[in-house]
């Protein structure tokens, strides 16, 4: 009897594993599989794919601005956050078919690359017989609304189809968001040291600085302060290449044409330059390799003393520190002499759409029609206010013409620092990145949720980076022709490769290693074509416009 | 006629046997599904892969992923660096279970044996990630507690990680850390089958704990150690995907760049997917041409073999 039992218990586990392991590899279809996601009469089910890492959405299930988008378009959203490299992510949605029914992420770099690679493949849905019926869609991808090499490249690039819609690049030039990329100094520190920060302009100024923060030998909880810093993987400290070249990826070389930036003389500079930094412990070693929370860990124990990154990133991850310890705030440095312009020169900005969206094929029939519906009204005014703001009557109302938020919630918000209240409303969850042309301060009256201080930190630094204003970029960007050469698919890999190969320079272990690493790569550059793809690119450029001289936005 | 008969005996004996084969089911369930299915995917390195296409319907591309390979500037580097890391894990990583398996088979004390064994076994379980962050931790020199110790004993701190100088050692050193406990199960599985009266026939011959260990216990797990080597140096071309991509850093990209991450960065971060299966292709083969050879030496040298 017992051994009936034991065969019996055996042959139930055996089953059950094998079950197990059978079931583990079948793929259930989800909510948003193959288009199949009617809900109901009134509703229809959207899984949206919402590629920028770290974004993340609501706690609590469908959101009071969510229930808003239902009232109006049919449709109910099921978000998919990335966490990870959004590259990575393109390519895998595609390669294992595990697709969305709406895609969008960022309209640069290798995730444009895959989704415009995915679009000539046959993955996403063509649009263009259907755009007439959405107004807002068509005007956010309009010839006169798209810089004119990422239109050529993104959007009309399928033989009179259409796959992608373009955002967030802005209505009018009071819309453009200028970031403040630049380097922030501890204000304390800088007047411990007597140093005003607007005194340092050249980088040996620059150098001196930082070596006199080295020098004092600073310590905060016993340990020491980092003369120069950034965030996670190195961003944004290489911002320093403005000094040593003009900033843009293909600089102009006297002769009418271009060259990529890595085979200049100043890009030699720009590398040797930081290869100092790291060898004189000026610059953090850790700063290439740290995860975000090691990078706003160092930052929140006060251990570096100048920041290099945008102003609001610097501004909500000091603000901890900066708190606890009155006039310890970053305030910008400079402004830094920029190479090869004249001084007077407004700082070039490139100031375009930074997000792309599709339907992808796994969204047919009755989901194209709800993604495009739902899609159209998100830019509109009203889904812009929606996604920005919240509910109007709940979040914000209409005073005299324009919004204003309720005092209640922006009490709440300006204490929400993770931004989970918010989530829950709704606001930040990836709808923002589907509100077609940025008009926050054309059409939305500028944004109601703004800390007073931090807009007003913003306006200095402002004051002090850009004496001479912007000027927005609206050129042709090499970058965009040159993936059309023939010989792009041998030259991508070894491109791909210059962020890589600085990183390795700037640790070698002396000046002729690290050039010696940059020259290998532009061997290999010239070995895979780059001489016919620059070739390639000058022709297609020759009587227009092109992109030579770029400040980080 | 013969061939017949011995065919019936097998099914008698596996149908007598039934329930352990059962047993077995799962395990060869798992092999076909995930070593055997995805051979079809081969292919892939031989095609221009594309979406549309999948792995049967792109176009056929001979070897020009191979050949993009060979030409790349950096594969040579990256070959010696794959087969560099993956000598060092096998040479000094190799005998660690075997000497940990031998230390704790002379532990008298069952309940200490227990718990050092387990306590060996447990970092199996945490994933590289975590080990490269608590190392990250321990051993920055700014506030981690092992500079902090060292400082106190008047050295000059170290920056162990992302330093061509320590590199090595921290490679090594954290995979033998982190699988030194689980591979030796099977060395303490091999010892716990030795036959007891060798033992105490070598004890009334006067062998000390020492000899016993020497003539007794290693002869007794010679085979597995060779089964196990000649498994491991089929590994030879692969360094550990996971441990490289999270400890490789930009100053130690010159001996740190392995084939793993090469092709994985190639084919999920680039989206060059047929290159990346060109190269696993690669590793596989010359896995599959070190195990055959080494297994035939083994079996000339020690009539041990896996085949």
């Amino acid at each position: 009897m017992k051994r009936i039992w034991s065969k019996g218990a055996s042959i139930l586990l055996m089953s059950a594993m094998v079950g197990g392991l059978l079931i583990g590899c079948t793929n259930t279809p989800g909510t948003g599989d193959g288009g199949e996601g009617k809900e109901g009469e009134t509703s229809y089910k959207l899984k949206i794919l919402h590629n920028w890492n770290g974004s993340s959405g609501s706690d609590n299930g469908m959101t009071p601005v969510e229930q808003v988008i239902k009232e109006k378009t049919g449709v109910t959203l099921e978000w998919e956050y990335t966490k990870g490299s959004e590259t990575e992510k393109v390519n895998q949605i595609f390669a294992t078919q595990n697709l969305p029914d709406i895609y969008t992420g960022p309209a640069w770099g290798g995730e444009l690359d895959g989704i415009i690679k995915a679009a000539k493949e046959g993955q996403l849905v063509d649009i263009s017989d259907k755009l007439s019926n959405y107004p807002n869609l068509m005007k956010s991808i309009a010839p006169e609304n798209v810089p004119p090499a990422l239109y050529e490249k993104a959007i009309d690039a399928y033989d009179g189809k259409k796959y992608l819609l373009l955002q967030n690049q802005p209505a009018t030039n009071e819309d453009g968001m200028d970031w403040l990329y630049g380097f922030y100094v501890r204000k304390d520190i800088a007047e411990k040291l007597g140093v005003d920060p607007q005194s340092v302009k050249t980088k040996e100024d620059f150098y001196n600085f930082l070596k006199k923060i080295k020098d004092a030998n600073l310590q905060e909880n016993g340990q020491p302060v980092f003369p120069l810093g950034g965030f996670s993987n190195g961003w944004a400290v290489g911002i320093g290449n403005t000094m040593f070249y003009s900033g843009a990826s293909y600089v102009d070389k006297g002769d009418g044409t271009v060259e990529h930036n890595f085979f200049t003389k100043g890009y030699e500079e720009y590398t040797l330059f930081y290869r100092k930094l790291i060898e004189e412990g000026l610059l953090d070693p850790e700063t290439f390799t740290q995860t975000d929370p090691i990078a706003k860990e160092k930052i929140n124990q006060g251990r570096i003393a100048i920041l290099a990154a945008h102003y609001p990133a610097i501004l909500d991850a000091s603000k901890e520190y900066a708190s606890a310890h009155p006039g310890s705030e970053f305030v910008p440095l400079g402004p830094l002499e920029r190479a090869d312009v004249e001084p007077d020169r407004p700082v070039d900005l490139a100031i375009q759409g930074n997000n792309v969206t599709a339907i992808t094929k796994n969204c047919k029939g009755e989901c194209v029609d709800a993604a495009l519906k739902f899609l159209d009204f998100m830019a509109s005014d009203e889904g812009f206010m929606l996604a920005r703001y919240g509910v109007e009557g709940v979040h914000w109302e209409m005073k005299d013409g324009k919004p204003v938020a309720i005092q209640e919630w922006f009490d709440k918000f300006s204490t929400d620092t993770n931004m989970k209240l918010r989530k829950n409303e709704g606001i930040s969850i990836g709808l923002e990145s589907l509100t077609g042309l940025d008009r926050i301060n054309s059409a939305a009256g500028g944004d109601i949720w703004a800390d007073q201080e931090r807009v007003a930190a913003m306006e200095n630094a402002r004051k002090i980076l850009r004496p001479n204003g912007i000027h927005v970029i609206t050129a042709y960007n090499p970058g965009d022709v040159i993936t059309k050469a023939p010989e792009w698919e041998m030259l991508k890999p070894s491109m791909d490769r210059m962020g890589d190969a600085w990183k390795e320079a700037v640790f070698a272990k002396s000046d002729e290693a690290a050039l010696s690493i940059i020259n290998e790569l532009r061997e290999q550059l010239r070995n895979t074509g780059y001489d016919q793809a620059m070739k390639f690119t000058n022709d297609n450029l020759k009587g227009k416009d092109i992109v030579t001289v770029q400040m980080p936005n | 006629m013969k061939n017949r008969l011995e065919n019936s005996r097998l099914w008698k004996k596996i149908w007598q046997h039934k329930l352990f084969y059962l047993f077995m089911l799962p395990g060869i369930v798992w092999f076909f599904l995930f070593s055997y299915v995805p051979l079809y995917g081969i292919q892939v390195a031989f095609r221009d892969y594309t979406f549309i296409g999948g792995f049967t319907g792109s176009p056929w591309a001979g070897f020009k992923y191979f050949e993009q390979f060979f030409n790349y500037y950096q594969s040579g580097d990256i070959i010696r660096n794959t087969v560099i890391i993956s000598l060092m894990k096998l040479l000094i990583g190799f005998p660690m279970p075997i000497i940990l398996a031998l230390l704790l088979n002379e532990v008298r004390k069952i309940r200490f044996k227990k718990t050092i064994q387990t306590l060996s076994y447990l970092p199996y379980f945490v994933s590289w990630i975590v080990v490269v962050t608590l190392m990250q931790r321990l051993l920055t020199p700014y506030g981690g507690p092992v500079n902090d110790v060292l400082s106190m004993l008047g050295a000059d701190p170290i920056q162990f990680l992302n330093n061509p100088t320590w590199f090595y050692q921290m490679i090594v050193g954290s995979d033998i850390w982190k699988n030194i406990g689980w591979n030796s199960i099977i060395f303490m599985a091999a010892i716990a089958g030795i036959d007891q009266q060798l033992y105490e026939a070598a004890k009334m011959d006067g062998a000390g704990r020492f000899r016993q260990m020497w003539h007794i216990t290693l002869p007794g797990i010679r085979n597995v150690a060779i089964i196990l080597f000649i498994l491991a140096v089929g590994n030879l071309m692969s360094a550990g995907y996971e441990q490289l991509l999270l400890l490789n850093g930009p100053a130690t990209a010159s001996i740190g760049s392995v084939l793993d991450v090469h092709a994985i960065n190639s084919g999920i971060r680039e989206g060059r997917l047929s290159y990346a299966a060109a190269v696993g292709l690669f590793q596989s083969i010359i896995g599959l041409i070190l195990i055959l050879t080494v297994n035939r030496i083994a079996r000339k040298v020690s009539d041990v073999s896996l085949f």
